[in-house]
């Protein structure tokens, strides 16, 4: 039967071809999917949620916690602990806990776990706390009803044998704090009481704190990465594996979502026979430019929003010299073939078929190519220049989602014959993709009955 | 319009059959068959929708793709946006039609006020019965003023108040010069519309005529009587010298006398009158459902059912 669907060759002609009809088609393409509910919050209001967090993270930052003032007790041995204690919290004095505003204290706490100080920067506290030592063999119960009513901050209990030079593993510092006391106080409190705790074991067994404390720092690393060529450059692996999976995802979903809603609306408008009266008013090819124009504003809409959140992430982090001009310029170019090339597969598929449970079947052997980036983006971005990124470069569809991951990835710029060529078969591949699917759409919107077989879709594309 | 010696295949179903067919403008055409004769396909192929295998096909002058903005057209298979608003619809067909965007939602609100369907131009086209989504179609295809309309089966499905509405506004739209080619299983509404009528079967045509002249030729040799006391006269009637038969009409009241070849009618309804008191005698008329039904009948019954993926 589909034999005879090839020659039931609708009469396509680029006669009367008029843009305006065009253009009428494409914002209605484009308004009926961009100003829906599902479309404003999935596509549009996340991004742009992140967008707004991401912009408002300095203001955050910068807000001052309320300062942290009070008493804490400390029940120990000699008192070295809370001595060691009130030292500790005499260097959040000011709101700067950095230890670089505290040059004076060599024995501050937090300088013998250079570890610690690596997890992240923590945020500026106000700390006036003041210290009272009582002896382990006062009334403790005394003390700990005084933080229950509210008269301290903490009352810290370090057992004597915490000071020995080889304390038991499964000894604690026991502190007790007022059930409204906020976390970040307790976190405080604990943190100075343990820091304290060594200090004061130190010093009782005449340790060289800051020997300890130079040989316990861990280096840093810088490292580099030798190209082919015999260059170098810096490397920094989370970006260098993040990178270009941002770009190449980015691409992927704008390409695909933009896509997808072409294959539905093409089943839609056949399914729902409206097909006919559109064809009544305008010429196949005429309505397919439509769509895909359409849809590519979607498309367009989609990228700029997440890559404004993109790259306001990257400025914000000051890694935005990590993504030059001419890469996002290239990347705009790819991301203009990529578009075409799926959107063509998806709406002449979504003319062939009857339904979305019958398009499936069509769809997935494009969809396997199509996956090629994902399930290769480890090994491209490893080898950006190796000869499985250069070779899945050069074919469509798949090539322009290869080269964002390759030049996003590679240390120095992929050859420019390598780029030059790619762009030209990937665009020849565009403009095949693009002419298929304009003869399939043609034979396939007015067919009904059983969807066709990849060879048929063949066929008709062949047809006069 | 002009086709002449128009052929489409598919497969080995040859749907129409070297079709010649000559419309003038401002005519009113009837084309008319049972189900698969290949009305739609000639339709389609009318419309440029498909091509045909063989033979030329003129409309307006030239191919019906440069001419999308003089016709409208309401194909057999229609559908609307479900989710689109009615008056949105009407100006995005507008639009494609090539009409200006001012204006175009008054005249969409106007049509829709002449087709009886006030109040609906917001609604979205699911929340309108299936009448009221077929006279919107209708809407769709003549908002530009076309000057060739063709409509596909336009009064299926709605019921005779409606019916009555949209054939009203296809007198009106043919008044005003405009040329009409509408495809119909609905014989009374073709004798009552169609100046000329085209009957096509197993996609052949087997009859082309002004619609006077067709129901004159095939009209039966007959007269048709109502008798005051209803069908037990009808003994009475079968005794007339020149009476063939006696059978029941249509309506069940009157009883048809068919005559003998070579009958005077005259003397037959003379002795008619004189036999039984009667409410009503008249000579029998054919109507387009007879005619219909007999050439379809005669020329090998009904076509074959639409063949699967055909366009």
């Amino acid at each position: 039967m589909m034999e005879q669907a090839s020659r039931a060759v609708t009469a396509a002609s680029a006669a009367g071809f008029r843009f305006s009809r065009v253009a009428t088609i494409a914002w209605r393409e484009f308004k009926h999917t961009v100003f829906t509910k599902g479309f404003i919050i999935g596509a549009l209001a996340l991004p742009i949620v992140m967008f707004g967090v991401i912009g408002l993270m300095p203001f955050l930052i910068s807000d001052k916690p309320t300062p942290v003032q009070g008493t804490v007790v400390v029940a120990d041995e000699d008192g070295s602990v809370a001595r060691a204690i009130e030292a500790g919290f005499a260097q959040y004095r000011g709101g700067d806990e950095s230890p670089a505003a505290v040059p004076q204290q060599p024995n501050r706490p937090s300088d013998y776990f250079p570890g610690d100080a690596e997890i992240g920067t923590p945020q500026p506290i106000e700390v006036d706390i003041a210290v009272t030592r009582v002896a382990l063999t006062a009334d403790l119960q005394a003390e700990r009803a005084r933080v229950q009513s509210g008269n301290s901050l903490a009352f810290i209990e370090v057992p004597a044998a915490l000071l020995d030079k080889a304390p038991a593993a499964d000894l604690t510092l026991s502190v007790l704090v007022p059930t409204a006391s906020p976390a970040k106080t307790t976190a405080l409190i604990e943190r100075v009481a343990r820091e304290a705790t060594v200090v004061a074991r130190v010093e009782r067994h005449g340790g060289d704190l800051a020997a300890a404390r130079a040989m316990l720092r861990k280096p840093s690393t810088s490292t580099s990465r030798l190209s082919a060529r015999g260059g170098y450059a810096h490397e920094d692996i989370k970006i260098r594996m993040f990178l270009p999976g941002g770009f190449m995802m980015l691409m992927w979903i704008a390409a695909f979502t933009s896509a997808n809603q072409l294959l539905t609306t093409t089943i839609e408008e056949k399914s729902s026979k409206v097909i006919e009266v559109l064809l009544s008013a305008a010429s196949p090819l005429e309505l397919l430019a439509g769509k895909i124009l359409g849809q590519s504003a979607v498309s367009a809409l989609m990228l700029s929003t997440y890559g404004a959140v993109g790259l306001s992430g990257l400025a914000f982090a000051a890694m935005l010299d990590l993504v030059p001009i001419t890469t996002i310029l290239l990347f705009l170019v790819w991301f203009v073939m990529a578009y075409l090339m799926v959107a063509a597969i998806m709406t002449a598929v979504g003319s062939a078929v009857n339904d979305l449970r019958e398009a499936q079947s069509l769809v997935q052997p494009a969809m396997i190519v199509m996956m090629v980036p994902l399930i290769l983006w480890l090994p491209i971005t490893e080898n950006p220049t190796g000869w499985l990124a250069t070779i899945s470069s050069f074919i469509p569809p798949c090539g322009p989602f290869v080269m964002v991951l390759r030049t996003t990835a590679a240390i120095e710029p992929i050859p420019g014959w390598q780029v030059f060529a790619a762009l030209a078969v990937n665009a020849v591949g565009t403009v095949g993709f693009v002419w298929a699917a304009a003869r399939i759409f043609r034979v396939g919107v007015l067919m009904q009955g059983k969807p066709p077989t990849p060879r048929e879709l063949l066929r008709w594309a062949r047809a006069r | 319009m002009r086709l002449r010696g128009v052929r489409k295949r598919f497969g080995s179903l040859e749907a129409v059959k070297s079709l010649d067919l000559e419309i003038e403008r401002g005519s009113l055409v009837g084309l008319l068959g049972p189900n698969g004769a290949g009305k739609s396909t000639a339709i389609r192929m009318i419309m440029s929708l498909i091509r045909p295998d063989e033979g030329e096909l003129a409309v307006l002058g030239g191919d019906a793709l440069d001419m999308k903005d003089r016709i409208g057209y309401l194909p057999e298979e229609r559908g609307l946006y479900r989710r689109m608003r009615v008056g949105e619809f009407l100006v995005y067909v507008g639009r494609l039609k090539g009409l200006p965007a001012q204006g175009l939602a008054l005249r969409a609100a106007q049509w829709l006020e002449r087709i009886e369907l006030p109040g609906v131009f917001k609604s979205r086209c699911q929340e309108l019965s299936k009448g009221m989504q077929q006279k919107v179609q209708f809407i769709a295809a003549v908002l530009h003023d076309p000057d060739l309309i063709v409509l596909d089966e336009p009064f299926s499905g709605l019921d005779p108040v409606n019916a009555r509405v949209l054939l009203d506004i296809v007198k009106e739209l043919q008044s005003q010069g405009r040329t009409i080619l509408l495809s119909t299983h609905q014989m009374a509404q073709a004798e009552q519309l169609c100046s000329r009528v085209v009957l096509i079967n197993r996609g052949e045509k087997i009859l082309d005529g002004a619609t006077a002249q067709v129901l004159e030729s095939h009209a039966p040799h007959a007269v048709e009587v109502e008798p005051l006391h209803g069908s037990r006269e009808a003994s009475r009637l079968a005794q007339i010298p020149g009476i063939a038969r006696v059978t029941g009409a249509v309506d069940a009241r009157a009883l048809v006398l068919e005559l003998v070849d070579g009958t005077d009618v005259r003397e037959v309804m003379a002795h008619a009158i004189a036999a039984v008191p009667c409410r009503r005698i008249e000579m029998a008329r054919a109507t387009l459902d007879d005619v219909f039904v007999r050439l379809v009948t005669t020329h090998g019954g009904h076509a074959r059912h639409e063949a699967r993926g055909r366009p």
